[in-house]
């Protein structure tokens, strides 16, 4: 029991940095990605091919995997974020759809279909962390440390420059914000901290496949936030946590066809995006005034 | 004769492609609503097709008419009862685009609940090949799907030029004060737009679920091509969306001469990031960078 209740948190805090650095570009810049899994992969895939070809390192191995995942995040937003928001949600999804070719493809890298197998266990300052409780310590530490830097960069005036944006892109602009600029480094800035979260969860599952990075799981996470609350810090904790114990809730309503526990799921978690949105759009934690979260 | 039977199956799956991303087009120029459950109407279609001629064994007219009115009678439900209430207070892009995301993740899963989650296809006597060239294999779907989409363009032209709803329809995408002060209600428009627009996707549906198949999860791919379409075309040019989707139907089947299917997604991606770069405005688009 005690193992099912880790390996959960662990799992939970994990999707609560994705769902907490989707939320940073979604309710904060007011940018949609549906490309996030993307960069959770290649977070994931880098993580796992630095740790079995060069050193198992913490400090070595997700630095290089949050390097990538904000170069590849770069070449998307620069091009499609000059352009109408329409634009990058188009350009995502086919970032996506593309992603999921090429890791199932590129056998050299991420193991094709079959994934990559037997990833070592990360070791901290040559410290291997082998039990499942050092693992939630450092997934934890890594999730205060996310939602501190983006708490923390929401108040400067960086922060304030990109909910300005969102709210009103042509009052940012005449105050001379430059709007291009500013959404791409959030953007990069999301992806290079979704990378974490990949290579922690190469690390933590020792085995990954494609399964895990198609756009079920962008459409998964993007649900966390909105059910959450967009551009709130608690919101999409909450929604990581609710959405990955459904799963495990609905199994015990034993009526329900144990085969089909997925598609309930999604046709739960679908069906709330649709009654949020027409009844309130702020998500569950939502903050005072609909103004604010818009 | 490799290349001229890829370009032959690029004219049919551009066809398709046309009829599909015209339909999200006329939607979202003329009511500003970014419909991203425009692949559900797809998937519902074709599922009904399938359905009334696999199951019920009917008549492939009635399949027609079964696909045609689930997909119009989907499409005002959606715009009646999810994008009215959510315009009436606010109906920022982020509202409606996940409500319309969500709707499409509920018809995605309770069609793969009914219907499996497998591969479906229709075969009719009209998905057979013939042998029309030595190695050039045709089938007759070819021509018809051209020749639909071909009438479905000249009839949503005519529509729009020509009758009073269509005339209001292009000033409703406009603008949409001045339409109010002329006593029409841009509600009733909206309808107009989401039945057309809907209608549109079913000869597509039908023809992808009688040549190539499809599974449930279809709706995204149609999806894609439908947004880069839009975009390639320029945003709100129904004209360009229905040359741009012929394009990447093109450029992915004649690909296949050098690389394999898989990479069909990829292709449409690179079609899509091109024009974002160099030609942001489409084909027939007004500036749009900023």
């Amino acid at each position: 029991m005690t193992a099912y209740i880790l390996n959960l948190v662990v799992l939970i805090s994990i999707y609560a940095i994705l769902s907490t650095t989707l939320n940073f570009i979604i309710g904060y810049a007011g940018i949609f990605s549906l490309a996030h899994a993307v960069f959770f992969g290649i977070g994931a895939y880098t993580s796992a091919f630095v740790a079995m070809n060069l050193t198992p390192s913490f400090f070595v191995a997700i630095p290089i995997a949050m390097v990538l995942a904000a170069l590849t995040s770069l070449a998307l937003a620069l091009p499609a974020l000059r352009v109408r928001g329409e634009y990058f949600v188009a350009a995502s999804l086919g970032l996506q759809m593309l992603a999921v070719t090429l890791f199932s493809e590129w056998k050299g890298f991420t193991g094709g279909i079959g994934g990559v197998i037997g990833i070592p266990p990360v070791e901290i300052f040559g410290f291997a962390l082998v039990k499942p409780w050092h693992f939630l310590i450092l997934t934890l530490v890594c999730l205060a440390l996310v939602i501190a830097i983006i708490q923390r960069l929401v108040h400067t005036s960086f922060g304030r420059s990109l909910k300005s944006i969102r709210d009103s892109e042509s009052a940012a602009l005449a105050a001379g914000k430059n709007i291009t600029v500013i959404k791409t480094l959030s953007v990069v800035l999301s992806s290079s901290l979704t990378a974490l979260a990949g290579g922690l969860y190469a690390f933590y599952m020792a085995f990954i496949n494609v399964e895990s990075f198609m756009l079920a799981t962008s459409v998964l996470v993007m649900a966390m936030v909105i059910i959450g609350g967009t551009g709130t810090i608690l919101g999409p904790i909450v929604g990581a946590a609710l959405l990955m114990l459904l799963p495990g809730a609905l199994s015990y309503l034993s009526f329900l066809p144990q085969t089909e526990i997925g598609s309930i799921q999604q046709i739960i978690y679908g069906s709330a995006m649709v009654l949020l949105m027409i009844y309130r759009p702020g998500g569950i934690v939502s903050p005072k005034t609909r103004g604010e979260a818009a | 004769m490799l290349l001229l039977q890829l370009i032959l199956n690029g004219l049919q799956v551009g066809a398709i492609y046309a009829l599909t991303a015209a339909g999200f087009s006329l939607i979202f120029g003329s009511t500003k609503i970014f419909h991203f459950a425009h692949g559900a109407t797809f998937t519902i279609a074709a599922y009904l097709f399938h359905y009334a001629l696999t199951n019920l064994g009917l008549h492939w007219t009635l399949g027609v008419a079964m696909a045609a009115g689930g997909a119009v009678l989907f499409g005002i439900l959606l715009d009646r009862f999810m994008y009215a209430p959510i315009q009436r207070h606010e109906g920022s892009f982020f509202t409606v685009f996940v409500a319309s995301f969500g709707i499409g993740i509920v018809v995605e899963n309770v069609i793969g609940m009914v219907f499996g989650r497998s591969f479906i296809s229709v075969s009719t006597s009209l998905s057979r090949s013939v042998e029309l060239l030595p190695d050039l294999y045709v089938s007759p779907l070819v021509g018809l799907a051209v020749l639909t989409s071909l009438v479905c363009f000249v009839a949503v032209h005519m529509f729009l030029m020509h009758t009073h709803a269509g005339m209001a329809l292009r000033a409703l995408s406009e603008n949409t004060e001045l339409v109010k002060t002329f006593g029409l209600s841009p509600r009733r428009l909206s309808a107009y737009a989401f039945a057309l627009g809907s209608v549109l996707v079913v000869p597509a549906a039908i023809f992808t679920a009688s040549s190539s198949g499809l599974n449930p999860a279809v709706g995204h791919h149609v999806m894609l091509i439908s947004l880069a379409a839009t975009i390639v075309g320029g945003i709100g040019s129904i004209r360009g969306a229905a040359f741009a989707g012929l394009l990447i139907g093109m450029v992915e089947n004649v690909a296949l001469w050098q690389v394999g299917t898989q990479w069909s997604e990829a292709l449409t991606f690179a079609v899509l990031f091109f024009f974002i770069i160099f030609r942001p405005s489409g084909f027939f688009g007004r500036a749009a960078v900023s």
